[in-house]
């Protein structure tokens, strides 16, 4: 972890923290929240790390084959990701210029749930005339904000193939917690 | 939360020293067979080099790296072995593909597995072609992986390959028409 | 893919080498000298070779060094790519999982009121 961190904020270091990619700008005051975090994740791959990063998967693996053809055409994948140990260390409004740069009509959502327990999930997809061109994921809980913008021609769908593999849940699979989720609401 | 079981599966994908000796030859035989075997088309001297091949791993062991780096290595090697058991024994004349005889109809009646065929002809095809078409199409790997590999150009692998296609397309689209009229 | 490359990927299907092979190799292995990454030094050569063998790896030991490098960096890279995916793959089920659920609540609030 450390490794990936060190390695993370030298990326960082390289590129100014507010212009990671072409298209979306990240908030200068996401890295303050890193000082706050108990565990963070900072990724920052743009096309070059990718074809350097893809070139060293394994294509023995079947997980890491499927990662690797979901990556042929990406320009760039970025995540930022903290973890807290407490309620309240982070507020809305550190998203919010997020937020109004993913507008339409060059962004859609596809997806926007709120909870009363505070756990909001929103999820973009950037058009390219009639086809994806970008994804980004806003997931925010009271003690986590996960921020993932995928650059390029993604198929969700495909993603969703990892389901079952890599630790990821298999989507569709029935869990207890939707039938405990009454309270929620939108 | 899903976020701490994926930062509890780092330790998993991280975890990629390389295994046991043993592991890798159970792991990877059929790879180094197959490479040889199309290459060469014949069992026994695929299944020498082959063994070769894991017993130059055995001496070079301390110098992997990663699980990565051994499947790297043996493809290499097993390539650049392939190339060597064919010129320093001349086991066939090498001819191009258009030179090679059309199949004595007996056979093509009898063979009507095209992959059987489609692997016969592969193997006819000159040695670097058939490098190539091997890489590309039984490990998979793609015209840059191989290009790294085998010190060439990118672009140069990528004309090769669709250099072979091309003849083996045409001499399969022969075989089927003459197959149809001999069931005629 | 064309359907002819397919048809080529199953043609160029692995194969099996014979039974046995892997405790033939094994026992191959067992006859070598153990692998290591020390060997009987011939300390005479060496100390005659030294001068030569410093100037070589003085250039060797850049490109080499350039090539270990490129090697960290992309297993690096394949890391943190692998933890990107897994944590987009972590926080689609999530949002999915969460619609799913409004989903089922909804569908079970329209049977009450039928």
């Amino acid at each position: 972890m450390k490794k990936l961190l060190i390695f993370g904020l030298a990326a960082a270091f390289v590129l100014p923290a507010w212009a990671l990619d072409n298209n979306i700008k990240m908030p200068v005051n996401l890295d303050r929240l890193a000082a706050r975090a108990t565990e963070s994740v900072d990724v920052t791959l743009d096309a070059s790390m990718l074809e350097l990063a893809s070139k060293f998967l394994s294509q023995d693996d079947p997980d890491q084959a499927h990662v690797k053809k979901l990556v042929s055409k990406l320009k760039g994948v970025y995540v930022r990701s903290f973890e807290f140990d407490k309620e309240g260390q982070y507020s809305m409004s550190d998203v919010e210029s997020l937020r109004r740069q993913l507008k339409a009509p060059e962004w859609s959502r596809i997806v926007g749930v709120r909870s009363l327990k505070g756990e909001n999930s929103e999820v973009y997809l950037q058009k390219n005339g009639s086809k994806i061109g970008g994804l980004f994921v806003i997931a925010a809980e009271p003690k986590e904000l996960t921020i993932v913008h995928i650059d390029g021609p993604i198929d969700p769908e495909e993603l969703s193939q990892l389901g079952g593999h890599m630790g990821i849940p298999k989507i569709g699979v029935k869990h207890e917690s939707a039938k405990s989720a009454g309270k929620d609401q939108e | 939360m899903a976020i701490s079981a994926t930062q509890k599966g780092i330790a998993e994908v991280r975890s990629d020293a390389a295994p046991p000796f043993a592991d890798v030859v159970e792991i990877h035989k059929s790879m180094v067979f197959s490479i040889a075997w199309h290459f060469l088309r014949d069992r026994a001297l695929s299944e020498e080099l082959a063994q070769d091949v894991f017993l130059e791993l055995h001496r070079h062991w301390a110098a992997m790296k990663s699980s990565e780096h051994i499947v790297f290595w043996l493809r290499k090697v097993t390539c650049n072995r392939c190339i060597d058991v064919v010129r320093r024994r001349k086991l066939r004349r090498e001819t191009s593909l258009e030179e090679s005889p059309e199949p004595a109809m007996l056979e093509r009646v009898q063979d009507p597995l095209l992959s059987a065929y489609l692997q016969r002809m592969v193997a006819s095809l000159p040695e670097k072609q058939r490098l190539l078409v091997v890489l590309r199409y039984q490990e998979g790997m793609e015209p840059e992986e191989i290009a790294r590999m085998l010190n060439m150009n990118a672009s140069t692998v990528k004309t090769q390959i669709s250099r072979a296609l091309e003849l083996l397309r045409a001499k399969t689209a022969q075989r089927l028409k003459t197959q149809r009229e001999a069931e005629a | 893919m064309s359907e002819f490359e397919r048809q080529l990927v199953r043609a160029l299907e692995r194969r099996e080498p014979p039974a046995g092979f892997t405790s033939r190799v094994l026992a191959a292995a067992s006859q070598q000298p153990a692998p290591s990454r020390g060997q009987s030094w011939r300390w005479a050569f060496v100390l005659r070779a030294a001068p030569v063998m410093a100037a070589l790896l003085v250039v060797a030991g850049g490109a080499l060094y350039q090539n270990y490098e490129r090697i960290e960096r992309g297993e690096a890279a394949k890391q943190q790519l692998l933890l990107a995916v897994k944590i987009a793959g972590a926080k689609l089920y999530d949002a999915q999982q969460r619609v799913v659920s409004i989903g089922a609540i909804r569908g079970a609030g329209t049977e009450e009121e039928q």
